[in-house]
């Protein structure tokens, strides 16, 4: 065990270094505290970017695995209850800390239209990137649970101070739902950490394995217990997701927080319910994700379809791309359901993939209304012509959440989609309805915004300027570069899902 | 070392369209022209050598894991292919020529000629790709681009609006080819077309499988080839610029549906019922577009029309399992076409962007030389020889009649009437008499002479390439396959009778359009309601319009409600709870020791009662 085993850890502790720094600059010193809160976003990218060079691909298991004991609960009988400080990484955490970390910078770039209070706003900016990257570096599941509750506090006030009109009624709503969630992932921890006695991603899969292959032998309530804790975990992570019908705290969410907050929100929060999925849904529980894989797959059609559907009939252009995330969660609970390689590749790429289209549209969004004051379908049109740099990448970014080949939505929607097929091939053929929805609402948001006559009071606004064309230009590149190449994701991962799908067996 | 050579094919455009893309503030108007069209005579040179060279050309790349599987971007050209790149080279090329005298006074023409590049390198790619995923990859690629094409003027709602029509209507057919992909995967083990044409050939899939696929990569046709019901977004994709339309939406992709069923052709000849409905749907759209036509008034929608006609008889040959046919048709429709397309722009430009044929006249006399190409192009779609039209079309109605389709060679034999009698119309309103409109005293540029004068060259001779007795396509496209061996020999009537129908519709629109001896007002009086139902296209739109887009919308709406009042009134009851529980707990703490001791003797009571009540119960 070297230095190199605290690389987790360095990238997720990185932004706190800056959450310090910014303690002590001075109250309006602005500019100062964009340059810190940009700043101090760049280690932990730098170094994600070192781990993803690095990351060893044909490795079974968590890579610079680092474990120290952290505290001891003594218990009537019996050994001890000891909770462990512990990271890792993996085929699944990779990709997602990566995402998470460019997410992070590109959203502290984009944090140029928050004015009031920028001092604490970035701290908690900071503070929120810890808390992502910690939830996917953690490895064992009180970690897990700890970053996930920091991020959830972090975007409650994000929301809450910084966010628009209806700021405390989302805020307030994001809490709750969340809150919900956490008590149902809490429940499942200590239940889990109760039967097994211990809550290592290491231990748990270990031990599960043995459970299930003797669970005849063993008495009834194992199972019962055992299905308590996967549902408490499968409704945790459908709040997250979000699974219809828990999604109408992320519609006010995505409408009402600032900017940069909602491309964190929809580019990683949302991912972590994949990720929750994935890690203890599919990697921890795969005899009863079996069982339910139809529900699962019916659920995902409702949330193509619905979200979808309305996304149709939105007037408004930040409300549009929220049922468009809707739809998009969708897709990953078919490649959920399919439980084979392809829809668990598909899973994670769209988890990533729709990371970065969401994160540049929002950014996109909000930019636009930074010039325009409005948001309104009805009031936009023809910004072609007065921001001709703008429609093109907002042309990239919707042709991309349509899924066009050549970019990084259509190999994930086409994995996922095939992976289901294999299965249930009659569901996925319906949810391939929802691939014409798709280019419904989404053409219309675009044809909408910069196609059509210009209004007079939009002929002399002003195009993007550097500090935003250069961002979007990276999540341009790097949507290409999935659409193009994705075996610069895929690779990584391969291993891990290899490993996944042969637990889930024939 | 040839494969090399050919993967340089898409390369060229492609190059093109990212130096237009990225420097378009650097070029100017001239340069950006010469870009494009360097780039693509560089491809057209290299696609006649390769059809020169006539040997098959096979390419393979590892691409994207899918578990143990590893998906290829594999290339294989073969007879089919080198046709193909070889029409989309020429074709490519030429309205790239001719973009630069129609788009000149337009400030956007770099973005224009990129969006050009990027077709032309798709198209490519689309033929070249031997992989059911990679055809659907530039399947979409050409898809997109032909919407940025059409509402390249995006200011213009018109335009914006047949853009999303486009884009639309020929995924729903997407769709289809879609679930066929996916489906093929799971049951052929590969996405490869020769793993597919293996696993159908050796009798591995049930009857009704091959036929659901068949069926399925058809409905991706019909998008793409503008064939009924599908076929209602081609005439509005006129609104884009005429190039585009000669390029995209007569030569080459609309034709992709018709590439796409030949490529694939052992899985529809494995399926009779396949065959049957790629022919009955081809033969109705023929018919059905073919009258359309003849009651529009748009220049460019009469020749979008007969696009659709044209396509419609491709996919007949093809469902009548005349391979040759329907891909010689092809071959020379994509020139015939252009031309007409190309034509037409040149009228366009003329008479300062007059589109409706009743203001437009007189053009033979003060501008002979277009006149002659563009007849020379009508001569050939109404299927008069020696033009390039009658071979084709002849074939067609030959392996329909030898597949022993009566009623679909009736309705052939009826649709190419009406195609003699809509293009003459067109061609008598628009060149003979005297000018009825804008005067058209200015000369059409080289730059677009030359493509019409190239393309006028191509539909008069290459009907020859496979005119008796030499057959050269046939054998050319028999090479590797036995789609072909079933050719009988044509009954001596039938060219004659093709030819004197054809003679009949040329003389009556003659009798009505060119000499106005007979009006059509009497015509229009005597059938007023089929000629409003001719002349609003069957309303099909209007159909489309209540039947499908209306509800849906309706059924957002009314989920829009569900999601606010009864989805969102969970959330209301979920937070209430959670406050009254709150509520509930903070009177309870109220100080009073009392309370407590009598909740706490309440608690334990009912801890002993659960503890002992189950023993009594047992």
């Amino acid at each position: 065990m070297s230095w190199i085993n605290w690389l987790p850890a360095l990238v997720t502790f990185f932004p706190l270094l800056g959450v310090a720094v910014l303690l002590f600059l001075p109250r309006e010193k602005t500019g100062l505290h964009r340059f810190w809160g940009i700043m101090a976003t760049l280690p932990s990218l730098f170094f994600a970017l070192y781990m993803y060079l690095h990351f060893d691909q044909g490795f079974k298991g968590l890579q610079w695995f680092q474990s120290v004991i952290w505290f001891q609960i003594p218990i009537l009988q019996g050994e001890p209850w000891t909770f462990h400080y512990s990271m890792g990484v993996d085929g699944l955490s990779l990709p997602l800390i990566v995402l998470t970390t460019i997410v992070s910078t590109l959203a502290a770039v984009a944090s140029l239209y928050i004015r009031q209070a920028t001092k604490g706003y970035y701290q908690l900016l900071l503070l929120l990137e810890t808390g992502m990257i910690g939830v996917f570096a953690a490895a064992n599941l009180f970690l897990f649970f700890i970053f996930f509750e920091i991020t959830l506090i972090v975007t409650f006030f994000l929301i809450g101070k910084w966010g628009f009109l209806g700021k405390v009624k989302a805020a307030n709503r994001f809490l709750l739902y969340n809150g919900l969630g956490s008590g149902f992932l809490l429940f499942a921890m200590v239940a889990l950490m109760i039967m097994f006695g211990s809550l290592e991603y290491s231990d748990l899969e270990s031990r599960m394995g043995q459970v299930m292959g003797q669970l005849a032998l063993l008495p009834p309530q194992i199972e019962t217990t055992l299905w308590a804790v996967f549902i408490a975990l499968m409704i945790a992570f459908s709040i997250k997701l979000p699974v219809f019908p828990f999604h109408s705290w992320m519609l006010r969410t995505h409408v009402e927080a600032p900017t940069p907050v909602v491309m964190i929100h929809s580019g990683v929060l949302l991912k972590m319910g994949a990720y929750g999925f994935m890690r203890f849904g599919v990697g921890l529980f795969p005899e009863q994700m079996k069982e339910i894989a139809v529900l699962i797959a019916i659920l995902g059609l409702i949330n193509i379809l619905y979200g979808a559907l309305l996304a149709i009939v939105q007037r408004e252009l930040k409300s549009v791309l929220a049922y468009s995330s809707i739809s998009h969660m969708g897709i990953i609970l078919f490649g959920l359901a399919s439980l084979n390689a392809a829809g668990l590749k598909g899973v994670m790429f769209q988890a990533v993939s729709h990371g970065l289209i969401s994160a540049l549209l929002f950014f996109l969004v909000g930019c636009m209304y930074e010039r325009t004051r409005t948001t309104e379908l009805d009031d936009l049109g023809g910004l072609a012509k007065s921001m001709p740099v703008f429609s093109g990448i907002f042309l990239v970014g919707i042709m991309a959440l349509l899924g066009l080949p050549g970019l990084s939505g259509f190999i994930s929607e086409f994995l996922s989609y095939l992976g289901l097929f294999q299965n249930y091939p009659v569901i996925a053929s319906i949810g391939a309805l929802g691939l014409i929805f798709t280019v419904v609402y989404a053409l219309r948001a675009l044809l909408k915004t910069t196609f059509g006559p210009i209004h007079e009071r939009y002929r002399l606004l002003n195009d993007l300027n550097v500090n935003e064309s250069v961002p979007m230009m990276v999540l341009v590149a790097l949507i290409v570069l999935i659409g193009v190449y994705p075996d610069s994701l895929g690779a990584p991962m391969q291993v891990t899902l290899d490993l996944i799908v042969s637990r889930i067996g024939g | 070392m040839e494969a090399n050579l050919a993967l340089l094919i898409p390369l060229f455009p492609v190059i093109a369209f990212l130096l237009l893309i990225f420097g378009r503030k650097a070029f100017c108007k001239k340069m950006a022209a010469a870009v494009g069209v360097a780039a693509t005579f560089a491809s057209f040179a290299l696609s006649t050598w390769v059809l020169v060279a006539g040997e098959t050309i096979t390419w393979k790349v590892p691409w994207l894991q899918i578990g143990n599987q590893t998906v290829s971007l594999s290339i294989e050209i073969g007879s089919l292919q080198m046709l193909m790149l070889f029409i989309v080279s020429v074709v490519s090329m030429l309205v790239h020529l001719y973009s630069y005298g129609y788009m000149k006074h337009d400030d956007r023409i770099q973005v224009f000629y990129a969006y050009l590049a990027l077709f032309t390198f798709s198209m490519f790619s689309l033929v070249m790709s031997s992989n059911l995923l990679w055809i659907y990859i530039f399947w979409e690629l050409v898809g997109v681009c032909s919407f940025l094409l059409i509402g390249f003027w995006y200011f213009k709602p018109e335009a914006r609006d047949a853009a999303r029509k486009a884009f639309v209507v020929t995924r729903i057919g997407d769709v289809g080819f879609f679930i066929a992909i996916c489906l093929a995967f799971w049951h052929a083990g590969s996405f490869e077309v020769s793993d597919l044409q293996a696993v159908v050939e050796s009798g591995q899939l049930t009857p009704g499988l091959i036929t659901l696929l068949a069926v399925l990569i058809f409905v991706g046709a019909i998008g793409k080839s503008g064939q009924f019901p599908l076929h209602t977004w081609l005439p509005n994709a006129m609104e884009g610029p005429t190039p585009v339309s000669a390029l995209i939406h007569a030569a080459t992709m609309v034709a992709a549906g018709v590439y796409l069923v030949a490529n694939l052709f052992f899985l529809f000849q494995a399926s009779p019922f396949a065959m049957d409905l790629v022919a009955y749907v081809g033969g109705f759209t023929a018919i059905f577009a073919a009258t359309i036509g003849l009651a529009q008034y748009d220049i460019k929608r009469v020749l979008a029309y007969s696009t659709v006609s044209q396509l419609g008889y491709m996919m007949l040959a093809l469902g009548s399992a005349g391979y040759v046919a329907g891909v010689f048709h092809l071959f020379t429709h994509a020139f015939f076409k252009a031309l007409l397309f190309l034509g037409a722009g040149a009228v366009i430009v003329l008479l300062s962007h007059e589109q409706d044929i009743r203001k437009m006249g007189g053009l033979w006399k003060s501008h002979r030389q277009l006149g002659i190409w563009f007849l020379a192009g009508c001569l050939s779609i109404a299927g008069i020889p020696p033009f390039s039209g009658f071979f084709s079309k002849d074939e067609i109605l030959l392996s329909t009649y030898l597949d022993g389709r009566i009623d679909l060679f009736v309705i052939g034999i009826i649709a190419a009437f009406f195609t003699a009698f809509y293009m003459f119309r067109l061609f008598f309103m628009v060149f003979a008499g005297e000018a009825r409109g804008p005067k058209a005293d200015s000369k059409v540029p080289v730059v677009m002479m030359v493509p019409i004068v190239i393309l006028g060259l191509f539909s008069v001779f290459s009907g020859f390439a496979n005119a008796s007795p030499m057959h050269l396509l046939t054998a050319w496209l028999s090479k590797g396959n036995d789609y072909t061996a079933a050719t009988g020999h044509a009954p001596v009537w039938l060219p004659v009778l093709v030819v004197t129908v054809s003679l009949v519709g040329i003389g009556l629109a003659y009798l009505y359009f060119g000499s106005r001896k007979w009006s059509t007002s009497k015509v229009v009086q005597t059938v007023p309601r089929l000629h409003k139902l001719v002349f609003n296209k069957y309303y099909v739109d209007e159909l489309y319009h209540y039947a499908f887009v209306l509800p849906a919308k309706g059924i957002g709406w009314f989920l829009y409600g569900v999601d606010r009042f009864v989805v969102g009134g969970l959330a209301y009851l979920t937070a209430w709870i959670a406050q009254f529980i709150g509520r509930i707990g903070s009177r309870i703490q109220n100080g009073q020791a009392q309370t407590y001791a009598l909740v706490s003797v309440i608690g334990f009571v009912l801890l002993i009662v659960g503890l002992t009540a189950g023993r009594f119960l047992k």
